[in-house]
């Protein structure tokens, strides 16, 4: 299941914008762990992702393929494949930039457009997120295709025999 | 060897340095500037694509990022799939065999689940504000 979640952008009240100012130096200090925390993500998982698709799908693919066989089911997953990992990079990207400068904005002097930067900031992740959730999806999809081909093939290897 | 002497002498150079344009004086300057200026040009554009090219998201180099950089896993340790060969049902239960493997370890990361950027969660948040 994937939902895309916007959140609502809320005006703070003055209530709320005292206690930015007042927590802004552990407010920070936490934004700069997920921000490090959440690089280490990207290049770890990113890693595994690529991999999948790189050393495994387009592999498998290509030797089928060059076997004459059809592979229509297969490429097709692993193109969508390949689209989920291009967008989880630039979705990445955005949020990585948007995080990045809500830690840029003096939140004792501005409260509220650190606010809506954080608002943006929090749904971009949400995105990546819900990326993450797509690739797991095509990656179970291209298992199922895998099946799928290989009872294609044994019926026809039986055929021919 | 007499001639170059002759010709090197402090009123020789005197009458070449006259006969050069402005540009041909200070040619020496000019290739240090020329150098520089060719050098900045570079550095701008490498800079432009390690900063379009999301390169500079997977840098754990930089500052902010020591905390974790030593995190990173290094070994790549999936075997790859031959492309070449022929196809026979023991091949594709090769290929299951590495793929579940991989997959089981994809998947295991439900990664930027949560929602740690929710003003609760950090501290701020009484959503007794109005929504515009």
């Amino acid at each position: 299941m994937i939902s895309t979640q916007t959140f609502a952008v809320t005006t703070l009240s003055s209530e709320q914008e005292s206690q930015i100012r007042e927590n802004c130096v552990s407010i920070k200090s936490t934004l700069n762990q997920l921000h490090a925390s959440d690089a280490l993500l990207r290049v770890n998982r990113g890693q595994v992702y690529e991999s999948m698709g790189a050393k495994l799908m387009n592999r498998f693919n290509g030797r089928l393929s060059s076997n004459g066989l059809d592979i229509k089911g297969l490429s097709l997953v692993s193109d969508n494949y390949q689209t989920a990992l291009t967008n989880f990079r630039s979705d990445y990207q955005q949020y990585e930039r948007q995080l990045s400068a809500a830690i840029a904005i003096d939140c004792t002097r501005d409260p509220q457009a650190f606010h809506l930067s954080l608002e943006e900031a929090r749904t971009k992740r949400q995105k990546v997120h819900d990326d993450v959730i797509k690739l797991h999806q095509y990656i179970d999809d291209y298992r199922s295709a895998v099946n799928d081909f290989k009872l294609n093939f044994e019926r026809l290897s039986e055929d021919n025999k | 060897m007499a001639d170059i002497k002759e010709t090197t002498t402090p009123e020789a150079v005197e009458v070449i340095d006259q006969d050069l344009t402005f540009w041909g004086q200070h040619r020496f300057m000019l290739l240090i500037f020329g150098t520089i200026i060719i050098s900045i040009g570079f550095v701008a554009v490498s800079l432009v694509i390690y900063n379009v090219s999301g390169s500079a998201q997977l840098d754990l180099s930089r500052p902010g990022y020591q905390s974790v950089s030593n995190q990173v896993e290094r070994d790549d340790n999936i075997d790859e799939y031959s492309a070449s060969g022929s196809v026979n049902t023991d091949a594709i239960d090769d290929f299951t065999k590495l793929y579940d493997a991989q997959a089981v370890k994809a998947k295991a990361v439900d990664a930027f689940n949560g929602d740690p950027l929710n003003p609760e969660i950090l501290q701020f948040g009484d959503p007794s504000a109005s929504t515009e």
